[in-house]
């Protein structure tokens, strides 16, 4: 079963001197999809994914990999995982052809041809030390030397944060055609949902170091609707289906996972966004997320 | 890992290397008259052959005051294990964590314990084949100077033999562990030299003094060219060391006697003594210096692999 999956996590934790990055992450992603893992700043986003490229080591709990447990950082764990770090690191001091060379020298499998076509693609010189490229052609750098390992799991950390919106869009073009080439599954961090939106087919929601949300985005967007109603009096904090009330002069309307049951009389369904589901979740007080977020992917469909 | 290794640090590998190469330069340039000097005039008052003192003291006299200088130079040569090893271990880690790579270097399919070991391996080699250079070189330049001087005075134990290297390679890892927890270049390599000034003028000042029990003598005359003289002083006849106080009141007595000091000692049968590491001790005393260094440098490095092993970066 477990190959079925590009990532599993049990019960990931991890502990930085007296704060909890990360509690009790359960997680389950199937293969061969882009998976956008969302939270606020702080949010254990990129302890988790560092978790996964066994950049550190949990407190507790377990990852696995395609089965393998990226904390032992064998050659061949280390194979199948391509990561770009957050604003995307590479030697400066390297030209592009050194970076190649690097990445030629220090895998197993180092796609070079691929790596070249891309960057000529680009415009990217391959003379140019790494420092004096902009922004958006170090992403694509530092993007084309992760997939020339030829990953099947693909981590990024906040790969749009630092560029600008034409920058963004090529960045995510490139992303997109490796994608549809390669057939790799993709796990992606952000704060920002409705870039994500257009490329993610698979949605984590991670706040306060706990998932408070996972499964496919269809899934999740057919399972949650908005109902308009008269204005409710009755505390609905603890009716486990409303994900959130909000009240407003003579109306409420409610979030909630219902599964498409029938609405009650006087309460009108309507579609939610994947901006406002998520806000929803990231609004939720930390006392409501208690046990872990059920995985909606592996309902029936 | 080699083409990385090489290609990250050939900067600082290659200054350092041009570093030794001047160094070597200036201590050929100067060193060549010294010891044609010291071959022409000097040496034949040591081999026991005839002996014109008069001669000798007048070429030595020379030779003092043509290359009184190199004491200054040798001096200097102390900054040379430090400005080598610490130039090669700072940024080591440093820079990785500094600009991030660190999570570029290992998440390619090389095991970061394997990364590790290439560069600590590489530039700890080079660290210690480079000051082993400089030192030999020194250890030549010296050779005249070591028979007129003791070799334990510091512009002489300090920076030939084995510890220069032994200190290159505590410097090494001092600023490796140093980068390891300050996670930038320069304030490790700020703390590395403080820390190093500290742990050099320690061993130093207190505890190379007494690698080996001194030899105390009590005599009348002494011949002690190339001894390391820790302490001396005078002692009654029961072999009691005069304390400062004391001595003062002996040769007050002296004056009071109206008598040459050297003659009321001689009558009173109080003596010179003087305790010291006798000159052959030179090469144990280096080995003991350099085993010292080079255990302190074993543990930073082995705290430095723990480290990166359990991740805590």
């Amino acid at each position: 079963m477990s190959t079925e999956h590009a990532l599993r996590t049990q019960g990931l934790s991890k502990l930085y001197r007296r704060t909890w990055a990360l509690r009790d992450c359960t997680l389950a992603l199937p293969t061969r999809r882009v998976v956008a893992l969302v939270g606020p700043n702080g949010a254990g986003k990129t302890t988790l994914l560092r978790l996964i490229v066994g950049l550190i080591a949990p407190t507790d709990g377990t990852v696995q990999v395609f089965g393998q447990s990226p904390t032992t950082n064998t050659p061949q764990a280390l194979s199948r995982i391509g990561f770009l770090a957050q604003d995307h690191p590479i030697y400066p001091r390297f030209t592009v052809a050194d970076l190649l060379h690097f990445g030629r020298s220090c895998n197993l499998r180092f796609d070079q041809d691929l790596a070249e076509r891309r960057l000529s693609h680009l415009d990217i010189p391959l003379h140019r030390k790494a420092g004096t490229l902009s922004g958006g052609q170090r992403a694509q750098v530092a993007l084309a030397l992760a997939l020339a390992k030829r990953p099947d799991l693909l981590i990024l950390d906040e790969p749009l944060s630092s560029l600008d919106p034409v920058a963004r869009r090529e960045f995510l073009q490139t992303l997109m055609v490796a994608v549809a080439d390669d057939g790799i599954t993709v796990l992606l961090s952000s704060h920002i949902v409705t870039e994500l939106e257009r490329v993610c087919d698979h949605l984590v929601v991670l706040n306060h170091g706990r998932v408070t949300l996972s499964g496919d985005i269809d899934m999740l967007l057919a399972t949650h609707r908005l109902l308009v109603g008269p204005r409710a009096t009755a505390n609905l904090d603890h009716t486990p289906s409303v994900i959130e009330a909000t009240h407003a002069d003579r109306h409420t309307t409610l979030l909630v996972r219902d599964e498409g049951a029938p609405a009650a009389p006087g309460w009108q369904p309507h579609p939610v966004s994947l901006e406002d589901l998520v806000l929803a979740y990231l609004r939720r007080p930390d006392h409501r997320i208690t046990a872990p977020a059920r995985d909606v992917s592996e309902a029936p469909r | 890992m080699t083409w990385l290794t090489w290609r990250q640090h050939r900067a600082e590998a290659l200054a350092a290397g041009l570093f030794v190469a001047a160094l070597g330069a200036i201590l050929l340039t100067l060193g060549l008259p010294m010891h044609s000097s010291y071959h022409d005039g000097i040496a034949v008052c040591f081999n026991g052959a005839f002996i014109d003192p008069a001669m000798c003291s007048t070429n030595m006299a020379r030779f003092q005051q043509d290359f009184g200088y190199t004491t200054a130079v040798l001096t200097m040569l102390n900054v040379v294990p430090f400005a080598i090893g610490a130039f090669l271990g700072a940024p080591l880690l440093a820079r990785e964590l500094e600009t991030g790579t660190w999570q570029l270097a290992w998440t390619q399919a090389v095991p970061r314990m394997r990364w590790l070991a290439v560069k600590l391996t590489a530039l700890a080699t080079l660290t210690v084949a480079l000051t082993a250079a400089a030192a030999a070189l020194t250890t030549w330049y010296r050779q005249p100077l070591d028979v007129l001087n003791s070799r334990f005075a510091p512009a002489g134990f300090d920076v030939e033999g084995l510890a220069p290297p032994a200190y290159a390679l505590f410097a090494f890892a001092l600023a490796t562990a140093a980068g390891t927890l300050m996670r930038r270049s320069l304030p490790a390599l700020a703390a590395a030299l403080a820390a190093f000034v500290v742990v050099r003028v320690t061993v130093e000042t207190a505890l190379r003094p007494r690698f080996q029990p001194p030899v105390t003598l009590t005599r009348n005359r002494f011949e002690v060219t190339n001894d390391w003289v820790l302490d001396s002083g005078f002692a009654d006849p029961n072999g009691h060391h005069l304390s400062r106080a004391e001595f003062e009141a002996v040769s007050d007595a002296a004056d009071a006697a109206n008598t040459n000091l050297t003659t009321y000692l001689h009558d009173h049968g109080v003596q010179g003594w003087i305790s010291y590491q006798p000159a052959e001790r030179f090469w144990a005393f280096q080995r003991i210096e350099a085993g010292i260094f080079l255990a302190l440098a074993a543990i930073l490095l082995a705290m430095v692999v723990w480290r990166v092993k359990r991740r805590a970066l």
